[in-house]
């Protein structure tokens, strides 16, 4: 079970207090796959922290005030700072803890990491229109279609380099956060849009041995049993899976 | 290309960084062939260095100078702080597209729907500047938020568009205290040549990005 595994927080729900010294909290959902970027740089890195979950269709009044439109995900430590923008959140967790460094040290090669997310860029959205598109009934040919060239543009840039990871030979920053939009590939009933690419089939294979991708890793029931409910505008959807 | 405001963001920092460069300018009305080969979007800016290493995207290019030159630092140290920057980047990111469409309009249909949205986006950092109680985005000095957002600013003044910021008085005097900035005003457009430039792209004239030479 992992440690984000609370009730999400919803309307009428108090504010919760100001962060303990000595740990950093994090606003998430548990399905989120923005928020589960962040979720991976804090379990690569170790670092101590607590989640508070937000119910999306419900939100807190008082989560306004951590982020004006109330997005997620948002760190808070315990000097107050807020920080939002899951990739600023990451880059920040990187910066502000020691020990691992996720992101090179070579600015060279730091800069051809933030290039490689800017090819990514139109993964997150495609993906989740495909899901939707799916859920709804009606077919989804031509965003695969365009799912798929994103991906072989991926797949040019791993045959170029010929490294499994996206940064290397070793796991790192630009790989975790490429990530959860292909943990989520299988559930969102897409995962045949990496068939034509055996470079992204052997960097996702690798990805899913990284012990904090394992670590992490949504168990497909319980995402499908949030995806029925989260589809049916049920606004408990966000808690499934939990016990009591 | 002289007029990118993009291009503009690295040649500040080129020149607020003292960094040695040169500068080839592309047509990005009729874009060399070679060019996809340096970015494959085709697009300015990009730095290469002299080990063929390339590095595109305006913030991107930005970052790496700073880290890659000594000097002094553009971004701050502090990780919040840095974060803070980036930000505040994220939150002007509206403003580009809307004053390009602001000005792809301005001789045709009415545009008070762009002007009012701009007005809320100006607002936004006016807020920002307003909480923080400094001149600059990023403090009491002239910092990288300052320069990546700066070029469209400078729009606003070689077209005469002043008036855009006149309800925002703490970004009014954060545009007077960058014009005194020595990288902005030695990089400052020529007004005219601005104006020139502008008329001849927006009717895709090839010979836009080359007017006033």
């Amino acid at each position: 079970m992992t440690d984000d595994a609370t009730r999400t927080l919803g309307k009428g729900s108090a504010p919760p207090g100001p962060v303990p010294e000595g740990l950093i909290r994090l606003y998430s959902m548990r399905f989120c796959p923005y928020a589960h970027r962040t979720r991976l740089v804090l379990q690569a890195k170790g670092i101590r922290h607590e989640v508070i979950n937000i119910n999306l269709r419900n939100k807190p009044e008082w989560y306004f005030t951590k982020h004006p439109f109330g997005h997620i995900p948002v760190l808070e430590n315990s000097k107050g700072q807020l920080i939002y923008e899951s990739v600023i959140a990451c880059e920040y967790l990187d910066d502000a803890y020691p020990g691992r460094k996720l992101y090179p040290y070579d600015c060279y090669e730091r800069a051809r990491q933030k290039m490689l997310l800017e090819l990514f860029y139109k993964v997150p959205h495609l993906t989740k229109e495909c899901l939707v598109t799916l859920r709804c009934g009606r077919g989804c040919a031509d965003l695969k279609l365009a799912l798929r060239q994103e991906f072989c543009n991926l797949e040019e840039i791993l045959g170029y380099q010929n490294t499994i990871f996206f940064g290397g030979d070793c796991i790192s920053m630009i790989d975790y956060l490429f990530w959860p939009w292909f943990e989520r590939l299988d559930v969102y009933g897409i995962a045949d849009c990496v068939n034509h690419t055996p470079a992204l089939r052997l960097w996702i294979a690798a990805m899913k041995q990284d012990p904090t991708v394992c670590a992490l890793l949504i168990d497909k029931n319980i995402f499908l049993g949030f995806l029925n409910l989260y589809f049916q505008n049920n606004p408990d959807a966000f808690d499934y899976g939990l016990s009591c | 290309m002289r007029f990118c405001p993009f291009a503009k963001r690295t040649l500040l920092v080129l020149k607020a960084k003292g960094i040695g460069h040169e500068v080839i300018n592309i047509n990005l009305k009729n874009k060399p062939e070679w060019f996809f080969k340096k970015n494959p979007f085709g697009l300015v800016p990009v730095l290469e260095n002299s080990q063929g290493q390339v590095i595109y995207e305006s913030a991107i290019t930005c970052e790496y100078l700073d880290e890659a030159y000594p000097g002094k630092k553009l971004l701050p140290d502090d990780p919040y702080e840095k974060a803070c920057q980036k930000m505040v980047f994220e939150l002007f990111s509206k403003v580009p597209p809307l004053l390009l469409s602001f000005l792809r309009r301005q001789n045709k249909e009415d545009c008070s729907g762009v002007k009012e949205e701009l007005h809320k986006e100006f607002s936004k950092l006016e807020e920002v500047l307003t909480n923080k109680k400094t001149t600059f985005f990023g403090g009491s000095s002239l910092s990288m938020i300052d320069y990546l957002i700066w070029p469209w600013f400078e729009w606003l003044i070689t077209l005469e568009l002043n008036e855009y910021v006149d309800h925002t008085p703490n970004l009014k005097l954060w545009m007077e205290a960058m014009m005194k900035d020595p990288a902005v005003s030695s990089l400052f457009i020529d007004p005219k040549a601005f104006r020139g430039f502008l008329d001849l792209y927006l009717q895709n004239n090839l010979e836009a990005c080359d007017y006033g030479l």
